[in-house]
């Protein structure tokens, strides 16, 4: 007898839905590694795209934008988006709805509005467009990832346990640290990694706040897929690819593995 | 008043930063859109106006007359056209996909989730440039098609609003799959179980049972498909051509070539304000269900 | 220690939730050392609230609570030497037994030999030699029980706090850890206050139980004076099956139902209620009421027969089945209900 839980359709759609996501990410993989700079003429394997990048000082500086600027938004958004998840895990206030709301608002402004007024802000404010302008603008949209896990991990955990430990003796920092914090490291590894690749595949909002001479990689990337197709842009993109995958699988495997 | 003090230093860091980085950003670029293009680009800190929002209908005759000037309105009809089209094409596919994966057996149901979010974590923009491999001429398709004999004219689609569709809806497929696929997760099997022993054939327990009880799922998906789409700005810069322009890039032109902060400011602040009320009307619609 | 002096006493005590809810509407109570104290009552009375407040996790609006003659108000729960046996048990998942038990006497720096010794001291005394090392979350719902009994008892609390430890057990196990408890209390010798509200663990296992109703006290007692001699309609009808019926004094010793059949009784007079339990009344012939058994129940050691002497009036009568078959009564049969003077308890209404 056929299976009660298959319904007709939907593993059609299911497979083109892999292969539509996943074939265009393998083609460039695959282009990024030949020889030619041409699909129509493959004439075999070759790292000669790579070597391009590692030659080129400007998109070497950008990748080290790009991860000062990840590695800063992904320490400071946690830390604050940590602060706050324990604020608003338990028990109710007055204003709880609001910070709530104000929380998820960078998810909600449509990126270049965000990228457009913090532009406007930083210019009329006149704070100098560079690295730390991306910074500061980052940590505001890294926030809400990073929060999300932190609080599902707090929801899911027995408010007793905290009780317990207060019966037990602990004030209220041990309780934290004793307590607290190992049951939630999941969580926080979890959005620490959001957080990061967030940050790391920015493009919109880095666009409009970063300077001349200090961008990131993708906005970098972005202007030299506007001038036109080149292979080392299928090398570097097969490199933040990598990096983006490399960093959410690791998080996976942590957390499935921390139960 | 310990606990209330406590509380608000742990809330000081994120709020204050939104607050400061964006909140009031958002409120300056609203009070910008209410001031005068200066002379030489830039604003006039003096001179309010409601020209910005004026120029968004009419412009300026020959003879300095208002006349209707249909040109952004038609930017704004086009990309509520193409975010609207790839919501419905990201249901189309992803609704029956999502159904696939929630019956999967639960081992198989935690890879194929990993499967789906590993795009929606790689970079956008990579994502899109991909696209343009694929869709250029002497791209592989046209490599394709050519090759197996089916076409002899070269096959070129980018540069089209067709081509900013694919990529928005490329972008945006996880978004709707995956909030479709947790509420069809949360349903209780025993459910779907009652339904066919009460004598519901396969599609009467679809429509009866598993439709409704998804459909928070669907419009979390649409909402989260249509909105991104409306402000989208990478697709359409990368894979659509001058004429399939959308609103993101017609306010960036506002504070590149045009130098009409402004104008800018206020097209920014109108596609907020949509945002905001499809939110809006999500948020209502939801309650009122929850009720 | 001075008996004199209550483990635990309790003045005033009010817990108003937002909603307007009263968890705690004025309870006064006193609990003496080493007594085994029971808290009894219905789903939502306040049982929690009012270990919680003892504990400190919970603040009342008003009120106060003393331990041994120092009042506890303003103490944190980690000032307090008190501890709790959570009804989700709240063992640390990410720690193990051992360290779980150990938690309270690292809180309070002892020596680390001594928390060793300490910790397998406590492990064999709930039996749990040799799953020290193993995490919560490979143990059975009765071993983590015990876990958080030894953790605990770990630092020897002056008073422990037990919210229904035993409601997530099977049948088999409960009734095994209902005597290990009392048996573990008459060791350690510290006070335990009870929660439940499962009338037959509380009967069996209490030196005294306080019966609650929506957060309030309704009467403190020994299983027998709360089952014998319920202070309040509420406790009667709560504590066991009890026939309640309506009357009125007539002043003379005796009490009219509504259908006007007089029962003899001692009591005020009045709008009163009469509370007889069934194993309590007799079918015999010579009987002051007369009914007709409408059904009959049979229980294995008693049968229960439902008697309805009037529209207004039914009695429920517990008889044992030790006289054999030919000693019951089938439905129909007309019945006399002998009432002992002495059976019958008179509640004001
Ligand atoms: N944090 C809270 N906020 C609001 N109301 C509460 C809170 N805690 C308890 N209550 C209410 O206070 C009343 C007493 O609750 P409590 O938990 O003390 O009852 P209980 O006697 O322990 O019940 P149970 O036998 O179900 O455990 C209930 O009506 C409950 O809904
Ligand atoms: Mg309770």
């Amino acid at each position: 007898m056929k299976s009660l839980w298959r319904f007709p359709f939907t593993r059609p759609a299911a497979i083109f839905t892999l292969v539509f996501l996943y074939v265009p990410i393998i083609v460039l993989v695959v282009l990024s590694f030949g020889a030619e700079d041409s699909i129509a003429r493959w004439s075999g394997f070759s790292l000669r795209w790579y070597a391009e990048v590692w030659d080129n000082d400007t998109m070497l500086r950008t990748i080290r934008n790009s991860l000062t600027v990840a590695v800063f938004a992904m320490l400071f958004g946690t830390a604050a988006a940590t602060m706050a998840a324990l604020a608003l895990a338990r028990g109710t206030f007055r204003g709880k709805t609001i910070a709530a709301l104000l929380l998820g608002l960078p998810l909600v402004v449509p990126e270049i509005v965000a990228g457009i007024s913090v532009l406007l802000f930083f210019v009329l404010v006149g704070i100098r467009l560079g690295i730390t302008s991306i910074i500061l603008a980052h940590i505001v949209f890294v926030i809400p990832y990073a929060y999300l896990p932190i609080r599902a991990r707090l929801d899911g955990m027995d408010p007793a346990l905290v009780e317990a430990a207060a019966d037990l003796y602990a004030p209220r920092w041990t309780a934290f640290y004793r307590i607290i914090l190992p049951l939630i490291w999941p969580g926080i590894a979890a959005g620490a990694t959001l957080a990061f690749i967030g940050s790391l595949g920015d493009v919109v909002v880095s666009y409009f706040v970063s300077g001349p001479g200090a961008t990131t990689l993708p906005v970098y990337v972005f202007s030299m897929v506007r001038m036109g197709v080149t292979p080392v842009v299928n090398a570097v993109s097969t490199l933040l690819l990598a990096a983006s995958i490399a960093v959410f699988s690791l998080s996976y495997l942590v957390s499935r593995s921390k139960g | 008043m310990t606990a209330v003090w406590r509380r608000a230093a742990l809330l000081a860091p994120s709020l204050g930063w939104i607050a400061a980085f964006l909140v009031l950003p958002l409120c300056l670029m609203a009070y910008v859109s209410t001031l005068a293009r200066g002379p030489m680009g830039g604003v006039d800190w003096n001179h309010h106006t409601a020209d910005a929002y004026v120029q968004f209908l009419f412009e300026r005759d020959l003879m300095d007359r208002l006349v209707v000037n249909t040109d952004y309105l038609r930017i704004f009809g086009r990309s509520f056209a193409l975010a609207g089209g790839t919501t419905v094409l990201t249901l189309l596919i992803g609704f029956p996909t999502a159904i696939w994966m929630a019956f999967q057996p639960p081992s198989r149901r935690l890879l194929l989730v990993f499967i789906i979010t590993v795009p929606f974590w790689t970079n956008i923009l990579v994502r899109n440039y991909a696209w343009i491999l694929l869709l250029r001429t002497g791209g592989l398709i046209d490599t394709l098609l050519r090759a197996s004999g089916l076409s002899n004219e070269p096959f070129s689609i980018l540069y089209t609003p067709l081509a900013t569709g694919i990529g928005l809806t490329y972008s945006f497929l996880p978004y709707m799959v995956l909030p479709i696929y947790v509420s069809l997760e949360k349903i209780d099997r025993r459910l779907v179980e009652a339904a066919f022993d009460l004598g519901a054939s396969r599609w009467a327990a679809f429509r009866r049972v598993i439709l409704p009880l998804a459909m928070p799922g669907v419009m979390g998906g649409a909402i989260l498909v249509f909105v991104p789409g409306l402000g989208a700005f990478i697709s359409p810069e990368l894979l659509g051509g001058a004429k399939s322009m959308m609103i993101g890039s017609l306010i960036q032109q506002q504070f590149g070539q045009s130098r009409n902060w402004p104008f800018g400011a206020a097209l920014a602040f109108v596609l907020f304000a949509l945002v905001l009320l499809a939110l809006g009307a999500h948020q209502l619609r939801y309650r009122r269900e929850a009720r | 220690m001075n008996d004199a002096v209550p483990a635990i006493e309790g003045r005033d005590l009010v817990r108003e939730f937002a909603g307007g809810v009263r968890a705690l509407d004025g309870v006064s109570l006193s609990i003496r050392p080493n007594e085994f104290f029971t808290l009894l009552g219905p789903s939502g009375c306040g049982k929690t609230t009012l270990l919680r407040a003892i504990a400190g996790l919970e603040v009342p609006d008003s009120g106060s609570i003393s331990l041994y003659g120092q009042p506890l108000d303003g103490l944190p729960p980690w000032k307090r030497p008190v501890n709790t046996v959570f009804q989700s048990y709240a063992i640390f998942p990410h720690l193990t037994v051992a360290q779980n038990v150990a938690f309270g006497l690292e809180m309070q720096r002892r020596p680390r030999a001594e928390i060793a010794a300490r910790v397998a001291e406590m492990l064999a005394l709930v039996k749990l030699e040799g799953l020290d090392g193993r995490k919560s979350s490979q143990l059975s719902g009765g071993q983590q029980q015990r876990v958080a009994l030894a953790r605990a008892l770990a630092t020897s609390p002056r008073v422990l706090l037990l919210d229904e430890p035993l409601s997530a057990l099977d049948l088999k196990l409960r009734t095994e850890m209902q005597l290990e408890l009392k048996r573990l209390q008459a060791r350690v010798g510290i006070t335990f206050i009870f929660v439940t509200h499962d009338q037959h663990e509380a009967l069996t296992m209490s030196d005294r139980i306080a019966v609650m109703n929506a957060g309030q006290i309704q009467q403190i007692g020994t299983p027998d004076e709360i089952y014998d001699r319920p202070a309040s309609r509420f406790v009667a009808d709560f504590i066991g099956a009890t026939n309640l019926l309506e009357a009125t004094g007539t002043g003379e010793g005796a009490y009219r139902l509504a259908d006007g059949s007089q029962i003899a009784a001692q009591g005020p007079a009045g709008s009163v209620w009469l509370a007889i339990r069934p194993e309590r009344l007799r079918i015999a012939p010579e009987g002051s009421l007369h009914g007709v058994v409408e059904h009959a129940v049979y229980e294995g050691t008693d049968t229960i027969y439902h008697v309805v002497v009037s529209e207004t009036v039914r009695l429920r009568v517990r008889a044992p089945n030790s006289d054999g078959a030919s000693a019951r009564f089938a439905t129909g049969a007309a019945v006399g209900v002998v009432i002992p003077a002495d059976a019958v308890r008179v509640l004001q209404s």
